[in-house]
């Protein structure tokens, strides 16, 4: 065991912030309040992101067929930590980088790779993910959206749900029914979507984590060429699988909480608040779960970057995570009291982004399952 | 970064398992409680085996100190492994005279392993104390706690000190020892009751399958893993103030969950002396309340994050 930054990251971390301070523009902190999907982050990743790969750190961790460098999974998960704890410029791009590129890579066709991939890596790219439908939100693999072939065409009708960053992404990761007799995990396949096909529309769900944070994607008739297909053709699981185990650590969440709760400290102590006992107690527990959160996340970097499968440890990672955010969010309003109702002030921002940590990329309560399932060997309900 | 453990580590695990299996367990501890004794034995085994001085050997340091004391706790140990293998040396660079208890200036309470200890390591605030005790220094206590302890009767100030700073020291190896056994002893609760609940059967099926009790365990399990971690990292940085203090925090408030979950999961045969989930579940409390318990982990650690001048 070593818990230690090499040289070459330590060097890394410093640069990159170097990076940061020059690309970010002075009223950053007021663009990125909305969160990593508002549309002024989107424009401004458009920018961020080429530059980014410039450096040659956006895909740093791909390999250099790919357009990357070979790069540990850690220095690419310094990235994500500095990127979040500022509030993520490179908006819905991050996705991308972290889990639809490896996907594609993983089981694309050479065409799809030659097309998807260095688009993904030159950063201006923008995907969404069309998982959830209104009948299969936890329970997955009950999704109804149908694509039936017809020649060399899926003809797609059905709808997702949640579906965020849809208002500018380019493709959509859909997830869909071959195969209308199948059930549960079998029939199921992949298909990547230009979204200016005709017969998709897109609506938005009002909601109080933010303008255009969620959307209803419906389609009807929406045809694509069978060539859109990811993986195999109702064996297409095991590839949610693989995107899925990717992405539920994709978002360093608690590196942001553990920033904003640096602030709360300092605010505390202005306010003459850091001598109180109280005070001080709160803030060492948010911390000490903060802490445990990051290494918790930094113990999936760490399966990964040993070359093994992933295990569950990435589902203790992501219950981690959200009592991460929860403590952080919530001691963010009781230390700043009803200023904090102000929207756009900075625990606001951090509360709004924070309150559906348990929900997106998984319930807890399913990664609840899979840790008894798996780390506790618990048997199936 | 690398959190699998090396060969010298793996090394360590496996012999120290060995030992363990065969001086230590539920049923020794279980003997031992009934006359409020310390494992003498186990004592001398861990230390002719090496395990005691484990910090103070070329190439290893406090996390192999640390792995050590918390298969300890695993087993059962009725051992102040804490203080000997990671405690004192950390805080003198060698090995002094076990067993060893440690206590604060001013607790009038009562002392793990006090009544059998020779050694007193004393935080007086800015510098630490070593003392000796003598037979007249302590009074034996009675304790459900499932650990031999002892009320100190010694005056304050007495004994030697380990120079000014030396207090600090002391406060944060403490709290890392503190949370190593504390995930040693989490861990065997956890265990215990993973073993009753996939044997017991209610409404036709194993108690484990409910979805009500599995998530709960879950719970558990993400605690115990987030306190290993947050310790094996402090005991590779050699036990600095501020992240023993957050290891301490994090597990003393998840051994409170811990205590309450496994004993609600085992039902009422998890309170008898025939189940063994006793020998651990009521040392975490012990565990939980020492060293100034969870408020004053909590504050440390807040304390040397934000309020360093």
């Amino acid at each position: 065991m070593e818990f230690r930054w090499s040289d070459e990251d330590v060097a890394f971390r410093r640069e990159l912030r170097e990076f940061l301070a020059q690309a970010l523009p002075p009223d950053w902190a007021e663009l990125s309040k909305h969160g990593p999907g508002s549309d002024a982050q989107a424009e401004f990743s458009k920018e961020f992101c080429p530059k980014l790969a410039r450096k040659g750190w956006l895909t740093q961790h791909w390999p250099k067929q790919y357009g990357g460098r070979d790069a540990s999974p850690w220095r690419h998960a310094i990235l994500g930590e500095e990127m979040w704890r500022i509030g993520e410029p490179r908006s819905s791009q991050y996705m991308n980088v972290n889990w639809v590129g490896p996907t594609i890579m993983a089981y694309g066709t050479p065409e799809q790779k030659a097309f998807h991939l260095p688009r993904i890596s030159a950063g201006s790219a923008f995907w969404c993910q069309g998982f959830s439908e209104p009948e299969a939100g936890s329970d997955l693999v009950s999704l109804r959206t149908l694509a039936v072939r017809d020649g060399d065409e899926y003809v797609i009708n059905g709808s997702k749900i949640w579906t965020s960053y849809v208002n500018y992404a380019e493709h959509c990761f859909l997830i869909v029914r071959t195969d209308p007799s199948s059930k549960r995990h079998q029939g199921i396949s992949v298909l990547l979507v230009p979204m200016q096909t005709s017969g998709i529309e897109v609506r938005e769900i009002p909601s109080v984590v933010g303008d255009k944070y969620f959307f209803e994607v419906f389609f009807s008739d929406a045809r694509v060429p069978v060539s859109c297909r990811l993986g195999p053709e109702n064996d297409g699981w095991e590839v949610v699988k693989y995107a899925l185990a990717f992405e539920r650590v994709g978002a360093a969440r608690y590196a942001r909480a553990a920033d904003i709760l640096d602030e709360l400290a300092e605010l505390a102590r202005a306010r003459g608040l850091l001598t109180e006992p109280t005070v001080l107690e709160k803030l060492g527990e948010a911390r000490a779960i903060c802490e445990a959160s990051r290494l918790l996340t930094y113990r999936v970097i760490d399966v990964r970057a040993h070359g093994r499968p992933p295990s569950a440890d990435t589902n203790l990672a992501r219950v981690a995570g959200t009592l991460a955010e929860r403590a952080v969010s919530e001691l963010a309003l009781e230390i700043f009291g009803p200023e904090a109702l102000e929207y756009g002030h900075v625990a606001e921002s951090h509360f709004r982004l924070a309150m559906t940590a348990g929900v997106a990329v998984g319930t807890t309560e399913i990664n609840l399952n899979l840790v008894a399932n798996r780390f506790l060997g618990l048997p199936r309900e | 970064m690398d959190f699998e453990p090396n060969a010298d580590q793996q090394a360590i695990l496996e012999a120290v398992g060995a030992l363990l299996a065969q001086h230590a367990g539920a049923k020794r501890a279980i003997e031992l409680n009934r006359s409020a004794d310390y494992d003498r034995e186990l004592d001398a085994a861990l230390d002719a085996a090496g395990f005691q001085g484990v910090a103070l050997a070329d190439g290893t340091g406090l996390l192999e100190a640390a792995l050590v004391v918390e298969a300890v706790a695993k087993a059962g140990g009725v051992v102040g492994i804490g203080a000997s293998a990671l405690v004192a040396p950390g805080l003198t660079g060698r090995a002094l005279p076990g067993p060893i208890a440690l206590a604060r200036d001013g607790d009038t309470g009562p002392v793990r392993f006090a009544a059998h200890a020779r050694t007193l390591l004393v935080d007086s605030g800015e510098e630490a104390r070593q003392l000796t005790l003598a037979a007249g220094d302590f009074s034996p206590v009675t304790s459900n706690f499932m650990l031999p302890m002892g009320r100190i009767r010694t005056p304050q100030g007495r004994g030697e000190s380990l120079g000014r700073g030396s207090g600090e020291r002391l406060r944060s190896l403490w709290r890392l020892a503190l949370a190593a056994e504390t995930v040693g002893t989490m861990a065997a609760c956890l265990e215990v009751t993973l073993e009753y609940v996939k044997r017991r059967r209610q409404f036709g099926r194993a108690i484990g399958s409910f979805q009500a009790v599995q998530h709960r365990l879950a719970q558990c399990a993400v605690l115990v893993e987030g306190s290993r971690w947050l310790v094996y990292e402090a005991a590779w940085q050699d036990a600095p103030a501020e992240a023993s203090a957050t290891a301490a925090a994090f597990a003393a408030a998840a051994a409170s969950s811990l205590f309450a979950e496994t004993h609600q999961f085992t039902g009422a045969m998890g309170f008898t002396r025939e189940h063994d989930l006793h020998v651990w579940s009521m040392r975490l409390q012990a565990l939980r309340l020492e060293a100034g318990g969870v408020a004053g982990h909590r504050r440390a650690a807040a304390e040397k994050r934000w309020c360093r001048k």
